[in-house]
């Protein structure tokens, strides 16, 4: 069970320094099948059109560069929510913090335990989302994701939950490297949420695939942590059914190296998506990039994709996004918005929001925009007697909201709110 | 000039009737007026007689001069001295409103076998025109309906109807959206261009509109049919006693 | 079902409709003349012949060769959303002319084979100083316009020498220039596009054969028009002109660009390079209709146009203008750029790209914001139908120092038929927190609402959708010069005969 913990010697390729885990036949068969298409992508480069803007070799290195622990000022995210808690500690996970695996609506297991029965349901799921997120773009980091993560959960929702399931993903060790793998499969008319914060470790590396059926609601809301020095990369596969929702929103604070790929296709009709992203960065060392994708393959479906960042003190905010509407998929309705905030002269706002249409009856539409905070409105709260820096920060965050404003329950609004009014303050 | 038999209707992608038998007959000259509740197929029937995509007629018919329209293209329609004066007129991006209704002119002219006009010509005749209905030379140059105010846009209706000179004229709910001044000044332009031979069908929802463009005959339609028909008087019933009072005893 | 068939009926005439726009090529005749090739095929020895038939000095040759060993261990580009058969460049001919251009060269236009002459008269361009471009009204009388007309790979003959040499404008084929100026040519040739610069313009910088040359002296507003007008006539040949236009300080000009090539069933080369220099105070307006053979419903034949159009502004408060009519070509990859390196310079990029049938388009700009208070504007209209691929494409890059650098963009795609595609594809980079970026983009389909409302008022289903084709792309057709307005007008085939003011 230290499937996770990197060999001391470093070797040549980045896959050859985790051990592939080893479990039921047809579980090794889909982990072989990833680590053969790992091999054949190679690792990501800078030089790859979809790291143009974001250099991957702090997540491609070996071994990770350590980093700090960040001792929490704040009490962890999401307590004051009515939920399952399950606890990861550098990518392992911890029974003895969480709380019992029992959810009503749902069955919750380990990845351990799913992929060690011979006979599971998982295995129409795992990596398969992944694997049909390939194409037409490599994402070699999630392929050795499922090749070699032995931690995860593995869930199966088949009703309404009336609480949402929330992971905490805790940062335990300066050098620790972790990879996890969650799936989930929402059923016909069932309802999800689910919640994840935390840094996970130095180095985290997360794959998520959800399989959302028919008339089905998922519910996704997410904060990275605020470990200065962390390198995260995460992926998020999602599948929708008809007349499905699909709703996710990040908040990214601090972090050194930050890429959250998301990659969704629609299915079948009338289903709707949206991904949002909140991002507050600070300093030369923040690097943070948020790449869509999601094709519309079905027929009236309606996908979001609403992402902030404010940036401050050199650091570096990336967007890249896609909507693909393929030939039958008419009466699309694709929208995409890309901000950047800059906070001073050495912040980076770097964005391809791309448009790929081959069916005709749509409406779709991007914009994106990038400049300084209106220092016309600035003037106007400080006429008014707000001191400077509050009607900074008012307005800093007045710029969030819209991305915010994409979680559906008020309380988690709030919640996140709250965390990126503090953070104004201190990092 | 038109008749109309049986008139049924249904939505081309769902499959819901909205006109269940329509009969009218409009004869030379005359002016008509369509009252009704809302969803009664009031807008529907004048969508149908310009050749709108997303209807299907399956049944009855409808002539102009003994024509039968349903079987025309929108423009042949049009050609043939259809004009239809949308509820909603539509905004039409970078399209001048000279160049608009110099093309719509002269492709009518065309189709009928006239000689177009010279942009000298049809300059003289706009301006004329426009200037009665208090249409100014720089709406004229404005893009067609864009950025136009309510009032403007079935001012326009208008202009465009004393432009291409139509034998049967639809208005679909001229007055919706305009102030009392507003009206008046659709209205009478419109009176300008009852010469006795030109037929009118009024759709309207109040009976206000029809003080200023008085009706020979007033037919009441409810549910995708004509549940009663008679003079100017009836227009009158409905605005004392609403439509309840005509359902009722239709019912 | 009759529903069904009667609904596809529709948008069956709304293709058939819009196929008339840009279906028809007019410009498909092609001259019969003796025609004296290059032989087939690339090598050393076919640029020192290039060279040498243009009677060129030393150092020029001598680029050139560099330019070629540079492009033998470079790639093809592969990252535009074009797809093509492999180009054999053995396969092509590099330089071809009218024999009777060749050694007893007329010395002007009057001595020029008539043939040659017919073809300009044919294709609405005037060879005679006292002829207008035509179909063109003219308010005051006395606009003029001078013609550099280009001929698959030589200059023709260019109009109005004597008054643009009054005037102090050099406006003449590059070929020429090399002979009369070749201090100027050697300064600023490659100074804007390098010679190694992309696959195509390093080509371009090996082979190209002939192309316009303009310099506006400091403070010279540039009396007329100037236009070049390239034909490419021969078969199986490829067209590689270069263009360079060098404006002083406190000068202006306005540039008129125009193709047409037969209708042929093999596909043919267009790789050009055009550089635009402008110093302090100076302005250029730069305008393109191209309407290279498209190749037929089946892509069969066509123009592949790989272009390199660059400008930089070299002075403070430098500006140009790009405006561009794409209607042509079966493959189109060009992204005409402007270089804002002076303070308070200013960059515009407007485009109309049509692709229809089989056509595909993957163009765009650059605007790269070095200096303060730059600002840039970028209107792009792309219009797909048939099964035509339609690409925007383009960089907006706000570099550290770019202080106050502004730039708007307005991206709008246009769908005809359920066959076509329109893809858009922005690079936005921002270093510069005192710059600002906005950029807009929107996909949608030529509106039912819009389009029925025509046809009410006794348009027919053509008449209606270029009615509303012509709205969508007003803003781009009113930032032409009226010589050109009226030609694009046409070829988006919206106007109408005799058009009201």
């Amino acid at each position: 069970m230290n499937s996770l913990i990197g060999k001391n010697e470093i070797s040549d390729t980045l896959a050859d320094f985790f051990i592939q885990p080893n479990g039921a036949t047809w579980a090794n068969n889909i982990r072989s099948e990833a680590l053969v298409a790992f091999n054949d992508f190679g690792v990501p480069t800078k030089r790859d059109e979809y790291w143009k803007y974001t250099n991957p070799q702090k997540l491609t290195m070996i071994p990770t560069e350590p980093a700090a622990l960040f001792s929490n000022d704040e009490p962890p995210m999401f307590e004051s929510i009515d939920r399952v808690k399950i606890v990861f500690v550098d990518g392992i996970l911890d029974l003895s913090q969480s709380d019992d695996l029992i959810l009503e609506g749902a069955t919750i297991e380990t990845l351990v335990d799913a992929t060690s029965k011979d006979i599971h349901w998982a295995k129409d799921l795992f990596g398969s989302l992944e694997k049909n997120g390939q194409k037409p773009v490599k994402r070699p980091l999630a392929a050795l994701n499922t090749a070699m993560a032995a931690e995860g959960l593995v869930i199966r929702i088949t009703d309404k939950c009336k609480k949402p399931l929330a992971i905490r993903y805790i940062h335990n060790s300066e050098t620790s490297d972790a990879l996890v793998h969650n799936i989930i499969k929402i059923e016909s008319n069932a309802q999800f949420t689910l919640l994840e914060s935390g840094a996970g470790a130095a180095r985290f590396n997360s794959v998520l695939e959800v399989d959302v059926a028919d008339n089905a609601d998922f519910h996704h809301v997410r904060t990275q942590g605020r470990d200065h020095e962390r390198k995260t990369v995460t992926h998020i596969f999602g599948r929708l059914g008809k007349e499905s929702i699909f709703k996710s929103f990040t908040m990214t604070v601090n972090g050194t190296l930050t890429r959250n790929d998301a990659v969704l296709e629609f299915t079948g009709d009338n289903a709707r998506a949206t991904v949002a992203g909140a991002t507050a960065g600070d300093g030369e060392s923040f690097h943070h990039d948020d790449t869509v994708f999601i094709t519309h393959d079905a027929v009236n479906c309606e996908s979001r994709q609403v992402f902030k960042k404010v940036l401050r003190n050199g650091a570096t905010g990336v967007f890249q996004g896609k909507i693909l509407v393929k030939a039958d998929a008419q009466k699309t309705d694709g929208y995409q918005i890309s901000q950047g905030l800059l906070l001073d002269d050495n912040s980076n706002f770097l964005a391809k929001p791309e448009l790929e249409i081959y069916a005709d009856d749509v409406a779709c539409s991007h914009g994106s925009t990038v400049g300084a905070i209106d220092e016309d409105a600035i003037f106007y709260l400080v006429s008014r007697g707000v001191p400077r820096k509050q009607a900074q920060d008012m307005l800093v965050l007045a710029f969030l909201a819209e991305a915010i404003d994409e979680i559906d329950s008020n309380d988690l609004a709030d919640d996140i709110n709250d965390r990126l009014a503090a953070w104004m303050n201190r990092r | 000039m038109l008749n109309i038999k049986n008139l049924k209707v249904g939505l081309a992608e769902e499959d819901k009737q909205i006109l269940n038998g329509v009969d009218l007959n409009i004869g030379e000259g005359e002016v008509h007026a369509i009252m009704g509740p809302n969803g009664s197929g009031k807008s529907t029937t004048s969508y149908v007689l310009a050749g709108k995509d997303g209807y299907n007629v399956t049944a009855g018919s409808a002539e102009l001069n003994g024509e039968n329209l349903l079987d025309m293209d929108p423009e042949e329609r049009a050609a043939a001295g259809l004009f239809l004066a949308f509820q909603y007129p539509v905004e039409i991006p970078g399209v001048g409103n000279m160049t608009f209704l110099r093309t719509a002119v002269n492709a009518q002219r065309k189709a009928r076998g006239e000689k177009e006009l010279t942009a000298g010509e049809f300059l003289k005749i706009v301006r004329e025109k426009a200037k009665s209905l208090k249409i100014d030379a720089e709406m004229l140059k404005r893009p067609v309906n864009v950025g136009f105010s309510g009032g403007e846009k079935k001012r326009n209706e208008i202009l465009q109807m004393a432009m291409l000179e139509p034998k049967m004229c639809v208005l679909d709910e001229t007055d919706s959206g305009l102030d009392v001044d507003a009206m008046k000044l659709v209205a009478e332009g419109v009176n300008a261009l009852r010469d006795g031979k030109r037929s009118f069908l009024v759709i309207t929802h109040y009976q206000r509109l029809l003080d200023h463009i008085k009706p020979d005959v007033v037919h009441i339609m409810a549910n995708g049919k004509i549940i009663k028909t008679g003079g100017p008087e009836l227009a009158l019933e409905v605005e004392q006693n609403g439509y309840a009072d005509i359902l009722a005893e239709v019912a | 079902m009759t529903d069904m068939i009667a609904k596809d009926g529709v948008e069956a005439e709304t293709v058939e409709a819009v196929k008339s726009l840009s279906g028809k090529y007019k410009y498909g005749f092609s001259t019969d003349v003796e025609i004296e090739y290059a032989p087939l095929g690339l090598s050393e020895d076919i640029v020192r012949l290039i060279s040498e038939k243009n009677d060129e000095p030393e150092w020029m040759l001598e680029w050139r060769l560099q330019a070629f060993e540079r492009w033998k261990q470079m790639k093809e580009p592969d990252w535009a959303m074009v797809d093509y058969p492999k180009i054999d460049f053995q396969d092509i001919y590099y330089y071809a002319r009218p024999k009777s251009m060749s050694e007893d060269k007329p010395k002007s236009l009057d001595e020029v084979d008539p043939k040659l002459l017919e073809t300009y008269e044919k294709l609405g361009i005037p060879l005679k100083e006292q002829a207008l471009l035509a179909g063109v009204e003219v308010p005051d009388g006395d606009r003029k316009v001078a013609v550099d007309a280009v001929f698959d790979s030589v200059s023709v003959g260019t109009t109005f020498q004597k008054e643009l040499k009054n005037a102090g404008v050099i406006f003449m084929s590059i070929s020429e220039a090399l002979k009369e100026h070749p201090d100027l040519v050697k300064k600023y040739i490659g100074s804007v596009v390098p010679q190694s610069d992309n696959f195509y313009a390093t080509l371009n910088s090996a082979v190209f054969s002939d192309g316009s040359f303009v310099y506006i002296p400091e403070g010279v507003k540039c009396p007329m028009e100037l236009s070049t007008y390239f034909r490419i006539n021969a078969e199986n040949t490829g067209q590689f002109e270069r263009t360079l236009i060098i404006a002083e300080k406190g000068s202006s000009v306005s540039y008129l660009e125009g193709c047409t090539a037969p209708q042929r069933d093999v596909a043919q080369l267009h790789a050009a390079v055009v550089e635009l220099v402008i110093q302090e105070d100076a302005e250029i307006k730069y305008s393109t209709v191209q309407n290279w053979y498209p190749g037929d419903e089946n892509g069969k034949g066509g123009i592949y146009n790989f272009v390199t159009k660059r400008a930089d502004c070299r002075g403070d408060r430098a500006k140009v203008m790009w405006t561009q009519v794409e209607t042509g070509s079966a493959v189109t990859w060009k992204y005409p750029s402007c270089i804002l390196r002076g303070n308070e310079s200013q960059g515009e990029f407007y485009s109309i790209a049509i692709a229809n049938n089989m056509q595909q388009a993957d163009t765009g700009t650059k605007m790269i914001h070095l200096g303060k208070n730059t600002k840039s504007r970028i209107v792009s209209k792309g219009i797909s139908a048939g099964k035509a691929q339609n690409t925007y494409r383009g960089l907006v890059s706000m570099h550290p120092k770019a202080e106050n650098a502004r730039n708007y963009t307005q991206c709008d795609s246009l769908l005809i038929g359920d066959k076509c595609g329109a893809h858009t594809v922005p690079y936005i980079e921002v270093k510069n927190n005192t710059a600002r970026v906005e950029h807009e983009a929107t996909t949608s389909k030529v509106d039912d609402d819009q389009l029925f409302y025509c046809r009410q008022r006794g348009m027919d289903e053509e008449e209606a959708v270029a009615l509303v084709v012509n709205g969508f792309c007003k803003e781009v057709l009113q930032a032409l010069p009226m010589e050109f307005a009226m030609e694009a007008q046409a070829l988006v085939a919206i106007s109408l005969e005799g058009s009201v003011g």
